[in-house]
């Protein structure tokens, strides 16, 4: 049943010579896809309306002096000390914000509510949230909304009536375009890579895979896909998943993606223990700091992620453009200080822009 | 009344308690209100209620690690015989508190007929019914429950919360059962010396079996209130709960030796730790500060025990 499917999604794809088949690669999800152009152009945002929440009687904060408390996921780890550095980055540019960081020590659901319910209770003018959970955090948002508190969220959403906006840090199509135009930058428009994902069910994963297979048939055609392995989110399993992969497909590998924060640095790993440094490319995505050793060995030329200092620095001054009243719903952008003027998409998100690549040059410069 | 009589810990709790509550009133304006202190009660319900059969087990002189577990593990198979096995969702709710006795017998039996310390059993399951609720759940979570479900957990009744009045009465109850009944009386004599226990005709293990039973329930309804609370299931849910709990139990001054504390001692205990929380958070303590205030009050509240203690013994 699922090879007929497949194969009249192919007959289909083929017919209407459009994209929208089932993702050509194993791992991928049947989701259409919608790649970017080679050149990197934007497309123009689907109009979508405002689906975000308002908050109910705000007070007018025109310019005026704000307190906002920054609640990530959890704190005292690197990625989170990088979006509240943004933050107080953002907080001293302005200069009418007062923000500050606080949070549970574990990613625990039950703690972010009970967090972000004190300073409901203590009357901040706004909320910034990075999710443990997008449903278990949306009645208590909704409750600071019902108090006329500003609510943004950035990293990772709520459902969107619980918020009025969320900074999202990359759109699937976006990390897609990187990683593979990165992978033709340094294995050739003919080469041949495999992928490491974490399974092919993960959402995220299989939405980059989709999205990768659809850019790579577009812009660069020639490259040639070999197969996808699982890993789970596992560091031995994905070393091994690699070695096998370079002693089975031997000189015809060029490349491997990893496709999670676990997958890319054993892939790397895996490459350097097998003396193929330089003869295998490895693209992925991953944190700085677990990438260094490699980046700095010339294993791995390019990282790619977002910048969380970034996404923090946006987070803060949508907060202060929704407090301002400047963004309103409706709107196709919004003014984010260095950051120029950010995007809206899907309604009520604003997109950080495209994904950053760390490399050699800058990778020592983040801490995460 | 005399002296010695009014040295007992759940007075000193108490004086520390109304201290405590005047100077964070003292701190923030924002913390003596009915609104906040009503809302604070909502939050502390799943672990009060936990924390009244928790007293129970450290009475008889042992412990249950595997509460938190058991809580996960419940609103897993809470959600799981709603949406896959299409249960009606009371149907469901009754399920799910039976599969959490379950969980709690599973305790007591390995305690009781395998003479596993009671430590050991419970690390044991800690791991265990975590490891069964990420399993079963593979990770997905279970939404979109009806919105009449959400009156456990966000309802209010003659303006106090569902929850609140849930835990109100099954505070009533263990105070009751533990203070004044012959279950309440061997559960003492059990944690105070067990084999005078056994030889005064005590049914030790019965009453044990019955204790972590009654736990596994109350940390089902603890799953059920909890879920309603955040509209959706997931199998990390409770994870952390029995150091919460515990550290509620011990400081409400139940001895963990076993054979001493009251129901009253665990309310004043937990509310002590809750309003040092609160507050704090609402004069502007950030996170870490406040573990660090309350493993402070835990010591200073254990040792002026002990002083006591020993001075009346004395």
């Amino acid at each position: 049943m699922t090879k007929l499917t497949v194969a009249a999604a192919l007959c289909l794809g083929l017919m209407s010579g459009s994209a929208f088949a089932a993702s050509a690669w194993t791992g991928g999800d049947d989701l259409p896809t919608n790649p970017l152009a080679c050149d990197g152009t934007a497309a123009a945002p689907a109009a979508k309306p405002y689906d975000g929440g308002e908050p109910a009687s705000a007070p007018d904060r025109k310019g005026k002096k704000i307190t906002v408390v920054d609640i990530p996921k959890l704190i005292g780890i690197g990625y989170f000390n990088a979006t509240s550095k943004g933050i107080q980055d953002a907080a001293a540019e302005l200069g009418n914000v007062e923000a500050k960081t606080d949070g549970p020590t574990k990613a625990n659901i039950d703690e972010q509510i009970t967090f972000i319910d004190n300073y409901i209770t203590s009357g901040v003018d706004g909320i910034l949230f990075a999710a443990n959970d997008p449903v278990a955090i949306a009645p208590v948002l909704k409750k600071a909304l019902s108090k006329g508190i500003n609510v943004v969220g950035y990293d990772a959403n709520s459902t969107p009536d619980a918020r009025q906006w969320f900074v999202n840090q990359a759109e699937f199509n976006g990390i897609a375009k990187s990683l593979i135009d990165n992978m033709a930058k340094e294995i050739g428009e003919d080469g041949s890579f495999a992928i490491v994902t974490s399974t092919f069910t993960t959402p995220n994963q299989a939405r980059w895979i989709a999205e990768m297979a659809a850019y790579a048939e577009a812009c660069h055609p020639k490259m040639k896909w070999l197969e996808t392995v699982e890993a789970q989110e596992d560091n031995n399993l994905s070393f091994n998943q690699a070695t096998t992969l370079i002693n089975k497909h031997g000189d015809d590998l060029k490349g491997i993606f990893g496709m999670t924060s676990v997958a890319t640095p054993a892939s790397a790993e895996a490459v350097t223990q097998a003396g193929k440094c330089g003869s295998i490319a490895v693209v992925g995505l991953a944190t700085p700091n677990a990438m260094k050793p490699y980046v700095e060995k010339d294993c791995v030329k390019t990282v790619v992620l977002w910048n969380p200092v970034d996404l923090g620095y946006a987070a803060l001054q949508v907060m202060r453009a929704v407090a301002d009243g400047t963004l309103k719903p409706g709107a196709t952008s919004v003014k984010a200080g260095k950051l120029g003027d950010l995007q809206v998409i899907n309604g009520s998100e604003i997109l950080l822009g495209p994904p950053f690549s760390f490399t050699k040059e800058n990778i020592g410069q983040f801490d995460f | 009344m005399n002296l010695p009589a009014l040295l007992r810990h759940e007075t000193v709790l108490a004086l520390l308690v109304i201290i405590a509550l005047a100077t964070l009133a003292g701190l923030s304006d924002r913390f003596f209100t009915a609104e906040n202190l009503l809302n604070q009660g909502r939050l502390m319900a799943e672990v009060g209620l936990v924390a009244l059969g928790m007293t129970f087990v450290i009475v008889t002189g042992g412990i249950d690690l595997s509460v938190g577990s058991i809580l996960g593990l419940t609103a897993i198979l809470f959600g799981v015989f709603w949406q896959n096995v299409g249960m009606p969702l009371p149907v469901a709710m009754v399920a799910a508190l039976a599969s959490g006795t379950l969980a709690g017998v599973g305790n007591g039996l390995i305690i009781t007929r395998f003479k596993v310390p009671p430590l050991i059993a419970t690390l044991a399951t800690l791991a265990l019914y975590r490891g069964l609720a990420e399993g079963i759940s593979q990770a997905r979570s279970v939404r979109g429950y009806p919105e009449w479900f959400f009156f456990f957990g966000q309802g209010e009744i003659l303006d106090v919360p569902v929850q609140l009045w849930v835990l109100a009465i099954a505070t009533a109850i263990c105070a009751v059962i533990l203070g004044l009944t012959p279950f309440g009386r061997a559960t003492y004599a059990t944690g105070a010396n067990e084999v005078a226990a056994r030889f005064s005709g005590i049914r030790v293990d019965a009453t044990k079996l019955w204790i972590y039973a009654g736990t596994g329930f109350l940390a089902a309804l603890a799953a059920i209130i909890f879920v309603s609370r955040v509209t959706t299931t997931r199998s990390d849910m409770g994870t952390g709960l029995e150091l919460d709990v515990i550290t509620g139990v011990v400081l409400g001054g139940t001895s963990i030796f076993g054979g001493r504390g009251t129901i009253i001692g665990t309310a004043l205990g937990l509310i002590l730790i809750q309003a040092l929380k609160n507050g704090l958070a609402l004069s502007g303590v950030k996170g870490d500060g406040t573990i660090v205030v309350i493993g402070i009050v835990l010591i200073i509240a254990i040792l002026v025990s002990a002083i006591v203690d020993r001075s009346r013994g004395g």
